[in-house]
């Protein structure tokens, strides 16, 4: 298990742009984090949040239909979350458009 | 408020066919004020639904996160990737439109 949070943690953050990467468990617990600690657990309480509403309201429209990701697009930057089984993985970028 | 969406569309004609020949399942616009669907290429049950579940309920949670966040930021755009397929949302000040694709 935490080989492969590293194998994805520098995988994801050799792009560029990528400005910080959180990777919680399922209980919306930081694992690993390269942002701030206040600030991860900002984005991990939201961002766990709306990943579960977002899961149930997507059952609810179709019922044989899944999540698989979520995309965020702000003023400021790009909020992009990866729910999976495992983890929920947080990558926030700054797309220059 | 639907003569502002007809003129819009209209000046947009371009952007509009773009968005609707790629491979789109359809599309919802949906008047923010009056919670109803402003127009849209599906029937009236499923435009309800992502007019219910996605306008209503998801497009304001994510608000709320972003400014959550931080407060002088605001949310764009959205895109929402599921199994079968993909949900485009953009939040506007009087309209809130969505591409299914």
């Amino acid at each position: 298990m935490s080989a492969e949070i590293e194998d994805l943690l520098k995988r994801y953050q050799n792009y560029p742009n990528v400005s910080g990467i959180i990777i919680l468990d399922p209980f919306a617990i930081p694992i690993k984090t390269t942002m701030e600690y206040t600030l991860t657990v900002h984005y991990a309480a939201l961002i766990s949040t709306l990943t579960y509403k977002a899961a149930k309201m997507i059952t609810n429209l179709d019922a044989s239909n899944e999540l698989v990701t979520i995309r965020l697009r702000t003023k400021v930057h790009e909020v992009i979350v990866l729910p999976s089984e495992n983890y929920i993985i947080i990558v926030v970028q700054n797309p220059g458009t | 408020m639907n003569r502002i969406l007809e003129k819009v569309i209209h000046q947009n004609g371009t952007i509009v066919d773009r968005i609707l020949s790629e491979h789109t399942i359809g599309y919802v616009v949906s008047d923010n004020t009056a919670n109803a669907v402003a127009e849209t290429s599906f029937d009236n049950t499923s435009a309800q639904a992502i007019l219910k579940h996605l306008h209503g309920l998801l497009v304001s949670t994510c608000q709320s996160v972003v400014r959550d966040i931080d407060p002088s930021n605001k949310l764009c755009f959205m895109r929402l990737g599921t199994r079968k397929f993909e949900y485009l949302v953009a939040p506007e000040e009087y309209f809130t439109i969505t591409v299914v694709q």
